[in-house]
């Protein structure tokens, strides 16, 4: 009951929904059917609600009983949502309330917890903005695609099938899965990397049997599936991993492909007698390339045979076609610039673009190296603080807390020290690197502190170093 | 919002067809508002899976959008490259001048702006992947959660992010067109400023060129030096013959920014 409230203060001053405290008062409000509740719980997460089918006509009116919330209670609600039915258990309030009685309430609430995920539906923990459709794009269906990361999976099956389940059969397993899945996630933020780690393993490994549909692994290799594919290094096959079985979503299943399959893919084609005459089934046999569905290489021979026939939209953006031939005609007739000339400037710009890009990349591939290690460093650091504080003994408490304390400035000292370099420059980088090595010895890490200086250094190099390069190059060029 | 006004021109002068691609910057920030001041710190847990999804939503889309496009440069690459043997086997040996040149003119014309494609797409990758992280800093620092780091390591790997095909493609692209289609000739400063503005000035809206260019100026606006800088920040980008790319926009009757 004590979950009323708090849904409660979600909704602006939606109180109309009434808050049965914790009180004795609540023995009356109890004897509600519990489909009452069922009601009122539905309807509280859905701020934004569209008439759903959810929405049931009763209404707790009866019950004013707006005692006030007691926030404490409140507040334990959604610290997890576990603690969420953990409380509804433990509820005083609920003390003879049998569990049958609590199910149709967690069922409910994890039913709305478990669409609340879903940003096209009505139902949402915040007053949502609308969400315009380029967020929407691709919402169910796609999201099988790739679980590999970070994911949740299961919030699709969730919606649709716990959903169900839940309503219906008051299934406790599939609670407990949920509660187990969302603990995972919804622990405190000290524990959240190992967490991170554990849930994306799991999710990896437990909630692929659960999706609906194939999923594109694009960073896992296949062993050689066949000998007779013409070039393709066996580790350069990067092909579905169809490692759920089940294939039931309508949804297409993404492949990434290669260069090599690609070429096994125009071998198949021609032997068979061309694109025009080659089907998708003739192709797939004779291709032979594991986890390789018929889907794949139908979509793609669609797309090899636009290729073929209209090689100026190729790639699907008809606008291509205006930037070329009938535009640089048209700037020949009007500035006597020749093609070349004016094929050569994009050229150029694209080519400028590419290597900006590419230095950019690696730059940020570097940075994030960078925090992670930085972060590994501090967690080190600070277990091992904490041991010092535990263990060590009055006299030398203060010592240690004086190192505890030292952290944060040092991590502050930091950022400042690299605020400062790229601020102003080369003149600063070896300030910079000399203090971020003291401050990171200090942190007891000496790796630390020339890794912090090596991309520095690599920062710096790429502010002031670029147009050496394009010197140089302009220099070779002449 | 300077990044997120800097997306929202990058993505008004793409491709039409690639306008409903880009990160959704701006809702992102929204909610991170909503869950910053709405909620009571109790609700985090909840909000923050939300956020998450929609940052998993974002990032399959991205992903869907990249494959696609890649699989679609594999094959052209491909055709391109049978084209030109196909072309130079026909004319060497009977050598007809200018009906080599006419279709080499064509390929060179074709295979020019597929180069440019490749690396808008590039771009496109990169772009969304700096306003996720951006979205993932503004995150950690409106809610003190420490979304960003794990999360960040994932979106690394993601495909739309691991870019080594396309760059491979980019790399071998600008290799024929150096040495097979091009002659090595250097305009000078003054010509090539004119030649720029003239052609961003006369090419359609959201051409290639103008593209291009928008994504690099956009690139150095970005990096610009910001208020919010910490050790995950890029230094400013120096990007050579900025002066000239610049000078592009001048005779445009569109601005480009």
């Amino acid at each position: 009951m004590e979950a009323r409230p708090a849904l409660s203060i979600q909704r602006s001053g939606a109180s109309q929904l009434g808050s049965l405290g914790v009180s004795g008062g609540l023995s009356s409000s109890l004897s509600i059917p519990s489909t009452h509740l069922e009601g009122t719980y539905q309807k509280l997460p859905d701020i934004q609600q569209v008439p759903s089918e959810r929405e049931l006509t009763t209404r707790p009116q009866a019950h004013a009983t707006r005692v006030p919330t007691n926030n404490g209670v409140v507040g334990h609600i959604f610290s997890s949502s576990s603690g969420f039915s953990s409380d509804l258990h433990y509820s005083s309030v609920l003390p003879n309330e049998k569990h049958s009685r609590n199910s149709p309430f967690i069922s409910q609430s994890l039913a709305d917890t478990a669409s609340l995920p879903l940003s096209q539906s009505s139902s949402s923990l915040l007053p949502q903005p609308t969400i315009p459709s380029c967020c929407n794009k691709e919402n169910s269906g796609s999201w099988c695609t790739d679980p590999d990361f970070l994911d949740f999976p299961v919030s699709t099956p969730v919606q649709s099938g716990q959903v169900e389940n839940i309503q219906r059969s008051e299934d406790f397993s599939k609670q407990n899965d949920w509660q187990e899945w969302a603990d995972q996630l919804i622990t405190c933020d000290d524990a959240l990397t190992s967490n991170w780690n554990e849930l994306l393993v799991d999710n990896v490994t437990n909630l692929e049997p659960k999706m609906a549909c194939q999923v594109a692994k694009p960073c896992t290799t296949m062993p050689a599936q066949n000998q007779q594919l013409p070039s393709p290094s066996v580790e350069s096959l990067r092909v579905v991993n169809p490692s759920s079985s089940a294939n039931n979503a309508p949804a297409k299943p993404r492949m990434r492909w290669t260069p090599e399959l690609h070429e096994a893919f125009v071998e198949a084609v021609n032997q068979l007698g061309g694109s025009e005459r080659a089907t998708p089934k003739g192709v797939l046999k004779l291709m032979k390339v594991d986890g390789l569905t018929i889907y794949h290489v139908k979509s793609h021979l669609q797309k090899y045979r636009t290729a073929r026939y209209r090689p100026e939209s190729s790639e699907g953006s008809s606008e291509k076609k205006l930037t070329s031939m009938e535009e640089i005609s048209s700037l020949d007739l009007k500035t006597g610039m020749g093609i070349t000339e004016a094929l050569r400037l994009q050229m150029e710009v694209q080519k400028r673009l590419h290597e900006q890009l590419e230095i950019q990349r690696n730059l940020q591939l570097r940075i994030e190296e960078q925090g992670r290690y930085l972060q590994m460093m501090f967690e080190k650091q600070k277990s091992g603080l904490d041991k010092l504080k535990v263990s060590s003994s009055n006299p030398e408490n203060p010592a240690a807390t004086s190192d505890a304390t030292k952290e944060a400035p040092t991590k502050s000292e930091l950022e400042s020290s690299q605020r400062d370099h790229l601020d102003s420059g080369t003149g600063t980088v070896n300030n910079a690197k000399s203090m971020l090595e003291r401050s990171s010895r200090e942190m007891g890490g000496e790796d630390m502190a020339t890794e912090a200086g090596d991309l520095e250094k690599t920062k710096a190099r790429v502010s002031e170093t670029s147009p050496e390069q394009a010197a140089k190059r302009s220099r070779i060029k002449e | 919002m300077k990044f997120g006004k800097r997306l929202k021109q990058q993505i008004e002068e793409t491709f039409p067809t690639w306008r409903d691609q880009f990160l959704c910057y701006k809702e992102l920030k929204k909610l991170i508002k909503l869950i910053s001041s709405a909620l009571p710190p109790t609700k985090y847990g909840k909000a923050k899976a939300e956020f998450v999804y929609m940052l998993n939503n974002e990032i399959n889309k991205f992903n869907v959008f990249f494959m696609e496009q890649e699989e679609d440069f594999i094959i052209c690459h491909k055709e391109l490259q049978q084209r030109i043997k196909t072309v130079m086997d026909k004319w060497s040996s009977n050598g007809s001048r200018t009906e080599y040149t006419d279709e080499m003119a064509e390929i060179r014309n074709d295979i020019v702006d597929f180069h440019g494609e490749m690396v808008l797409l590039e771009n496109y990758s990169n772009i969304n992947f700096t306003g996720l992280a951006k979205i993932l800093k503004k995150y950690d620092k409106r809610t003190g959660g420490l979304l960003r780091l794990p999360f960040i390591q994932k979106v690394l790997k993601q495909p739309f992010f691991t870019i080594d095909l396309v760059s491979k493609l980019v790399k071998e692209c600008g290799n024929i067109i150096d040495e097979v289609l091009f002659p090595i000739e250097e305009d000078k400063e003054e010509t090539k400023e004119q030649k720029g503005a003239i052609m961003v000035a006369t090419e359609p809206v959201k051409g290639i060129f103008r593209n291009t260019v928008v994504a690099l100026l956009t690139m150095e606006e970005i990096r610009r030096v910001s208020s919010t800088k910490d050790h995950f920040s890029l230094p400013p980008l120096n990007l050579p013959h900025s002066h000239l790319i610049h000078s592009f926009q001048l005779n445009s009757p569109i601005p480009i920014l």
